[in-house]
């Protein structure tokens, strides 16, 4: 402690701006790790507050996927002993048409006996009250909404809310307003309850329900109630806690979850080689303070504590800034975590809090210690090496020794080939992962080489450019390797993982166009929400050869899409009309062959799977799949496996007469419309609007703007890739701005004596910026390099273990050129501040440094 | 004298054997009295529904009763007159003597019925404090029996008799204590517990003879947790009336009136 306050906290002080440029590695470490995992715990948080709150005294519910089930089951529900009480609900996320308020969830329910379950009003209280039950059952535009709800919309009873329903905007009546607690608070308080059947007519569920909610009778135990319900109801039914069901949105945002992990554990680790950067020049620099410390018998071991001291106190600082700067970041982007998860899985969810998580922060406060004792280790040991009498010999710690370069170089030989080896060798997830780290480590190890060797190739550029000025910045770079070793590495790291991403966002890119190009192909898209993802609302099959009348439309294809439970992950089932799907968008499978593969199908002797699906579950062709529904396990082969990108977790594709049959359940979500050559596409498009869409909810998309919205959250979902050009940016300034401080307090009286013999300022600024820049260059040469190869590594991390895709090799030249001029601009920015503070400090001064 | 013959001998054991006789009539018995005195093929009258809340607040509702048979065998419905926007909306209960009623609710705005399920028949009559149970027509088979003692009740005096239904009997309530009148064996009151707590009371009024039946012509529930209670008014009160078996099925209850 002595020491750290005699010794240390002076020279931090000194050198204050380069301290906090330091601990900013680790303040971006730990607020992009902090951020990003509380913005999507937030959500997930948010996710399972609505179905604990929604859910109240519930103990189980009784599920069939998405596609709901007959009324009939209630009964047969209601009939086991062990049920006390179980009540049908319908759940639906809806626009309302009042002013900035957006969505808002629907708790269908039957008032009869919800009040069990469900706490509506106090009982001694005044404030939340059914005004009349028997007026609320009677007219179906019945409301109750929440006291928060009401007070936003300026809402009493018998007010109006008007909302969008399958019969088209209608208006309903606020009969009953619930106090600010429990059910209240779920979806954010945006939360109204209505009759279950009146819900049937308004969201086209005909005579299903979404789901039974239940208490179980008293004397029997919840799993008991659950087994003896499975063994009532049969494998197509899910019989859960609410708890569980909750659970299922955790996979939903698993992949998310993954690629945050990934971005934010590789900013920490970017941070950990600005700390050993900042470190291993404070060593160089302190050199003679060491010596002089160790000469007055200071230990080797108290020199090594007060490095890793200084770099765990440098770590508590960046860490608790950084999880201020965590949580202003998880507040940013927690609604737009919201809004992505509702565009592509169609489950919304108001974010209005950020969820603290004491064990998270925890956890991103330790690791920005570590990290940056990590970092400061090798520094620390240095330190705690350096000789007495050796120290006071100044520079020549700076060139590495040949015999250390030597042992580096064959060091990253061997890891290079020892991945090379993991590679070929088929030996599943320990193999692979431990092959790309030996690959990290070898370009690690060999960055100085290369660094040095760049930096000399580019030299004669340099001197070509401002032959002063460029060879001396080129000198300075090839004799300090040290000094420039770290953050070279640091930016090549970023870099890499940047292209890394890029690459994968592009190959993804192309593969969703060219999807979209055969799979996309209807003309026109009928849908009842104005997202694709969105099931609240479903159409009957009737309005199918409705369509089809209308003049200009040559066929029509009605697609039902639930999500079910396949081998317990929310898949994406797709019943589509086979045959008349494989003669318009048919696709070439990866796995079958097309035409078996759409006969059988067709025939409903067989399922296709999409390549994610098959590829996380290890599904092949010919395998027997089993596909829960109400009326018991349906077993199907797989006749094929196509690429497609119609959900995350997966797909199903199954002839719609199978699912009608096995599900009971006719309505569509969107239909496909192909129309006639000739036939005008705004013309039928308005026709369409006429005859169908003034008394019912529908929307009539056109390709262009299907394609539009896809691309569009495609660029939402990749726009994680773009957040890492932004760290990468970061690094580059933080890294060349600590490494240009350092090599100017070093060349004070080199610089000194350049202005003493006739330097203009001019020519020291272009110095300092000539460093920088070739920093910045020989980075991000290193970086591409080094991402080319990571580019493979993330490609096949995405097949294996993220998103089950297999994707293209495709390097993003385009994010690979924008990188010059942003990480050359970055680099020239970086050097403004140290480039003045070389001209503007007292010549005298500076002769007289040393 | 054969104490058969002799006259005196006959009146004092008739004297003396007619308190004991009304003493020993069991509770059972005063039940089986009341239900048989109270028998009619149908019923039919137009209700005035008061619903009178904890705060204070009245709502006033009407509604058309029928009914077909009588107690345990009986099915009838009930329809909603007033206001309009509860016009229409109908109850069809049909009892059975050895098990729980079936009873459906139809909704004409949404032209729909639904079954009011077993577990709910604890849940509040539309906001009224009569319990869906509280429809059901009670057989005397349904329940056992106990004399409880005598009280007058409004002038009248009454068996108190305690009823605790039997295990075919569905009941959210543990037990009800019946006042009887003796001299009619019309009810007078009805508390129903659950477990040993007091939570409905009901309280018949203005009690007349209506085609020889003696009916309470107003009926009050008050529900002891809720502090709210309920008048209902039976106007035009018939019994014997014709129906017809089809008027009291599914498909009539959803024929809107």
């Amino acid at each position: 402690m002595i020491l750290l306050r005699l010794i240390s906290w002076p020279y931090t002080r000194k050198h204050l701006a380069r301290t906090i440029l330091t601990t900013a590695g680790i303040v971006l470490g730990v607020g992009v790790f902090l951020g990003m995992h509380t913005a999507n715990q937030s959500v997930l948080y948010a996710l399972h507050e609505t179905v604990d709150r929604v859910a109240g005294a519930t103990e189980l519910q009784v599920t069939a996927g998405e596609s709901g089930f007959d009324e009939e089951v209630l009964e047969r529900v209601q009939a086991r002993p062990e049920v006390r009480v179980a009540v049908p609900v319908i759940e639906a996320v809806v626009d309302t048409a009042l002013p900035g308020r957006g969505s808002i969830m629907i708790l269908a329910v039957d008032m009869t006996g919800d009040r069990s379950l469900r706490d509506y009003a106090l009982e001694s209280g005044d404030e939340a009250v059914v005004d009349d039950p028997l007026v609320f059952l009677a007219q179906p535009d019945s409301l109750i909404v929440t006291r928060e709800f009401a007070e936003q919309n300026h809402l009493q009873s018998d007010s109006p809310v008007p909302m969008r329903t399958m019969e088209g905007p209608k208006q309903f009546v606020v009969r009953g307003i619930m106090k600010p607690s429990g059910l209240a608070k779920a979806f954010g308080g945006n939360l109204a309850i209505m009759d279950v059947y009146a819900a049937q007519k308004v969201f086209g569920r005909g005579r299903k329900f979404d789901r039974i909610d239940l208490a179980v009778s008293e004397g029997f135990t919840i799993d008991q109630c659950r087994a003896a319900l499975e063994k009532t109801l049969g494998t197509g039914y899910q019989v859960e806690t609410p708890g569980s069901r909750g659970q299922q949105f955790d996979s939903v945002l698993r992949v998310y979850s993954v690629t945050m992990s990934i971005t934010s554990l590789f900013a920490l680790f970017v941070g950990m080689f600005i700390i050993y950067n900042s470190f291993a020049i404070a060593v160089t620099q302190r050199r003679a303070e060491i010596g002089i410390l160790r000469a007055l018998g200071a230990t080797r071991r108290q020199i090594r504590a007060l490095f890793l001291a200084e770099s765990g106190v440098a770590g508590l600082v960046g860490s608790t800034l950084g999880l201020g700067f965590g949580f202003l970041l998880a507040r940013a982007t927690a609604g737009y975590v919201g809004q992505m998860l509702e565009g592509i899985s169609g489950i919304a969810q108001r974010v209005d809090e950020v969820a603290t998580d004491p064990k998270l922060m925890g956890l991103a406060l330790g690791m920005g210690i570590v990290t940056s004792m990590v970092a400061a280790f090798i520094p620390a040991r240095n330190a705690a090496r350096v000789d007495p009498v050796q120290a006071l010999q100044k520079g020549k710690y700076q060139v590495l020794s040949a015999g250390e370069n030597r042992v580096r170089r064959l060091t990253a030989v061997a890891f290079a080939a020892a991945s090379v080896i993991c590679l070929l060798v088929n030996g599943g997830a320990v193999v692979f992962y431990a092959g790309f780290f030996l690959a990290t480590l070898a370009a690690l190890l060999l960055t100085p080489a290369l660094a040095l060797w760049l930096t000399r190739a580019m030299r004669p550029l340099l001197r070509w450019l401002w032959p002063v000025e460029g060879a001396l910045a080129a000198d300075s770079l090839i004799q300090a390797p040290r000094r420039t070793s770290a953050t070279v590495s640091a930016l090549m790291l970023s870099l890499a993982m940047t292209i890394g991403l890029g690459g994968v966002a592009r190959a993804s890119y192309e593969s969703i166009t060219e999807w979209m190009g055969t799979a996309l192909n209807p003309d026109l898209f009928i849908t009842a929400s104005p997202t694709l993802t969105s099931r609240s609302f479903l159409f009957p099959a009737y309005l199918g050869p409705t369509i089809r009348q209308v003049d200009g439309v040559e066929d029509v294809q009605g697609v039902r899409t639930p999500r079910v439970r396949f081998r317990g992950t929310p898949v994406l089932l797709i019943a589509v009309e086979v045959e008349k799907w494989a003669a318009r968008a048919g696709r070439r499978p990866v796995e079958g062959r097309a035409d078996e593969m759409y006969r059988l199908a067709a025939e409903g002797k067989g399922a296709i799977l999409s390549q994610n699906l098959a590829s996380m579950k290890g599904l092949h062709a010919g395998d027997l799949i089993d596909i829960p529904t109400p009326a018991g396990p349906l077993t199907l082969p797989v006749v094929g496996i196509l690429e497609d990108w119609s959900d995350q977790q997966g797909s199903i594709f199954i002839d719609r007469s199978v699912y009608r049959k096995w599900w009971n359940d006719d309505r569509v979500n969107t239909f496909r419309v192909y129309l006639r050559k000739g036939a005008s596409l705004p013309a039928v498009r308005r026709t369409i609007l006429e005859r169908l869409g003034t008394n019912r909810r529908l929307f009539v998309l056109t390709n262009e703007e299907v394609r539009s919205y896809i691309t569009g959250l495609t660029d939402q979902w990749l726009a994680l890739s773009y957040s890492q050009i932004a760290v990468a940016v970061l690094v580059a300034v933080l890294g060349i701005m600590n490494t240009l401080t350092v090599s100017i307090m070093d060349r004070r009286r080199e610089l000194g004596v350049l202005q003493a013999v006739g330097a203009r300022r001019r020519q020291v600024r272009y110095t300092i910026w000539m460093e920088a820049l070739g920093v910045g260059f020989v980075g991000v040469l290193l970086g591409l390099g080094l991402g080319a190869i990571n580019l493979h590594y993330v490609l096949e991390m995405a097949h294996r273990d993220i998103s089950g895709m297999l994707l293209p090799y495709r390097f993003p030249t385009n994010i690979a050129l924008m990188m010059f001029p942003i990480i050359l601009g970055a680099a020239f920015v970086a050097a403004l501040w140290p480039a003045e503070s070389a001209v503007r400090g007292s010549l005298v001064q500076a002769l007289e440094y040393e | 004298m054969k104490p058969s013959s002799c006259p005196s001998a006959a009146l004092c054991a008739a004297l003396l054997l007619a308190p004991a006789t009304v003493l020993g009539q069991d509770a059972r018995q005063i039940m089986e009295e009341a239900q048989t005195r109270t028998r009619a093929s149908s019923q039919h009258y137009e209700g005035t529904l008061q619903v009178f809340d904890a705060r204070g607040k009245i709502s006033d509702k009407r509604w058309t009763f029928d009914r077909l048979g009588s107690h345990g065998s009986s099915r009838s419905i009930l329809r909603f007159t007033a206001p309009p926007e509860v016009k229409g909306v109908a109850l069809l209960v049909v009892n059975h003597p050895d098990r729980a009623s079936d009873q459906w609710m139809w909704t004409p705005a949404i032209q729909r019925d639904r079954r009011v399920a077993l577990q709910d028949r604890s849940q509040r009559f539309f906001g009224t404090d009569f319990s869906f149970e509280d429809l059901e027509e009670r057989d005397v088979d349904q329940y056992d029996y106990s004399m409880d003692g005598e009280e007058s009740l409004n002038g009248a005096p009454c068996w108190r008799i305690v009823a605790r239904p039997r295990k075919t009997k569905v009941s959210q309530y543990s037990q009800s204590r019946v006042w009887v009148r003796k001299d009619n064996y019309a009810y007078q009151q009805v508390e129903s517990f659950v477990k040993s707590e007091v939570v409905r009371v009901l309280k018949y009024s203005d009690i007349q003879k209506v085609q020889g039946i003696w009916t309470g012509r107003t009926l009050e529930m008050t529900d002891l947790r809720r502090k709210s209670r309920t008048v209902l008014k039976l106007d035009e009160l018939e019994y014997n009336r014709s129906m017809k078996d089809e008027d009291f099925t599914l498909q009539a209850l959803r024929r809107e009136q």
